[in-house]
């Protein structure tokens, strides 16, 4: 198909554009008038000049846009290529170290529950024989006995009690990991922050129609799930807590 | 209800999956099997070993929804007990969910006492 013809600037002709000048010219060329002749050659010289100045401040313009974008598009290369890839990389390391963070106290819960337990037990086991000393309705056989496990049980609770000690000191270590990745997470929200800000003055340069892209990404997380609310960011309509939950659910007939 | 209860547990991070496992072991529930996403909960749960279903729902792969979907229109599995435990809290997900035909919806973080409500509540309503 024939583009569609734009309207072609009026073109004057040569005649137009340069009779009067030339005839006035000629007149004081006839003349000998040097004054009136200098005058209208200079005013042709600086007409001249006007229009390549606006070519030259045109093309300085465009090259400063070529420029500046070329700085932006240098930019969002840099972080699309190492620094977004290295932000990945960061945050998989923050999630390995929470991962063996919650892994290493857990360990040590467990393995220390078992021990407090086992001296709640034996303690209680023990009282009943101490109530019956206490009361002096114990047999000497069973007192012998008693002093047999109180004995025991002042060596195991000594070595549990000192084992739940140091597993509760490793559990305080182990948390750790919060400065260590925060200031991971810190360098990643600076990036994310700059990223934010080289893609919108890309945005500003070629006005994008979002609203398509926009309906797309709500359908993909409807489906796949946001994941946790974070304060100050809009999650739309959500519920504060069970209580709610329970609520809705209740009203959904469930 | 039986003690013997087989649990699957699908969450994608292990350390919630032991939680959720410690907690079920502490009301008595030995029979735990993990999944990390839907796709590998899918074929666990065909081959039929599994009483009640615990899923989260933000997942890489196959997320809770899917599989919740999966598991309601597939003949053999579509009266399992499914519990949703998730940190997803817009209310037209849990309106979702329940369209879906979820049992129960705990939001993360929760308690044990809630996980036990809960746990209670569907198989109750089960007998």
């Amino acid at each position: 198909m024939a583009k569609k013809k734009q309207k072609a600037p009026i073109k004057l002709s040569l005649k137009e554009r340069f009779g009067a000048r030339l005839l006035s010219l000629s007149t004081a060329l006839e003349a000998e008038d040097e004054d009136a002749f200098m005058a209208e050659l200079n005013s042709m010289v600086r007409e001249r000049d006007d229009a390549l100045w606006t070519q030259l401040r045109k093309l300085t313009s465009d090259l400063n846009g070529a420029l500046e974008r070329f700085q932006l598009d240098s930019r969002l290369v840099d972080l699309a290529e190492k620094e977004v890839p290295d932000a990945k990389q960061r945050l998989d390391h923050v999630m390995k170290m929470t991962d063996e963070a919650a892994h290493k106290t857990m360990d040590l819960v467990e393995q220390s529950g078992p021990l407090a337990g086992r001296i709640a037990k034996e303690a209680a086991e023990i009282s009943v024989f101490w109530q019956q000393f206490m009361s002096r309705s114990i047999d000497p056989q069973a007192f012998k006995q008693l002093l047999g496990r109180i004995d025991e049980f002042l060596h195991s609770a000594q070595k549990d009690t000192e084992t739940v000690r140091a597993n509760l000191a490793e559990v305080l270590m182990t948390q750790g990991y919060q400065d260590l990745s925060g200031q991971i997470i810190r360098g990643v929200i600076k990036l994310v922050t700059e990223v934010e800000l080289t893609l919108s003055e890309l945005v500003k340069m070629a006005t994008l129609d979002r609203s398509e892209d926009q309906r797309s990404t709500d359908q993909y997380h409807a489906t796949r799930g946001h994941g946790p609310v974070v304060p100050g960011v809009d999650h739309g309509v959500v519920v504060g807590d069970q209580v709610d939950v329970d609520a809705l659910l209740s009203n959904l007939g469930m | 209800m039986s003690k013997d209860l087989r649990f699957l547990v699908v969450d994608d991070f292990s350390t919630m999956r032991r939680i959720i496992k410690n907690l079920l072991h502490d009301l008595g529930y030995a029979n735990v099997t993990e999944a990390d996403d839907g796709n590998t909960a899918l074929p666990i749960l065909q081959q039929g070993n599994v009483d009640f279903l615990i899923t989260d729902w933000n997942m890489p792969g196959m997320p809770g929804l899917e599989l919740l979907k999966a598991v309601r229109a597939d003949a053999k599995l579509k009266a399992m007990p499914v519990l949703m435990l998730t940190a997803e809290a817009k209310r037209e997900q849990i309106v979702e969910a329940a369209q879906a035909g979820v049992n129960g919806y705990v939001i993360k973080p929760f308690t044990a006492v809630t996980l036990k409500e809960k746990l209670d509540k569907i198989l109750d309503a089960k007998k």
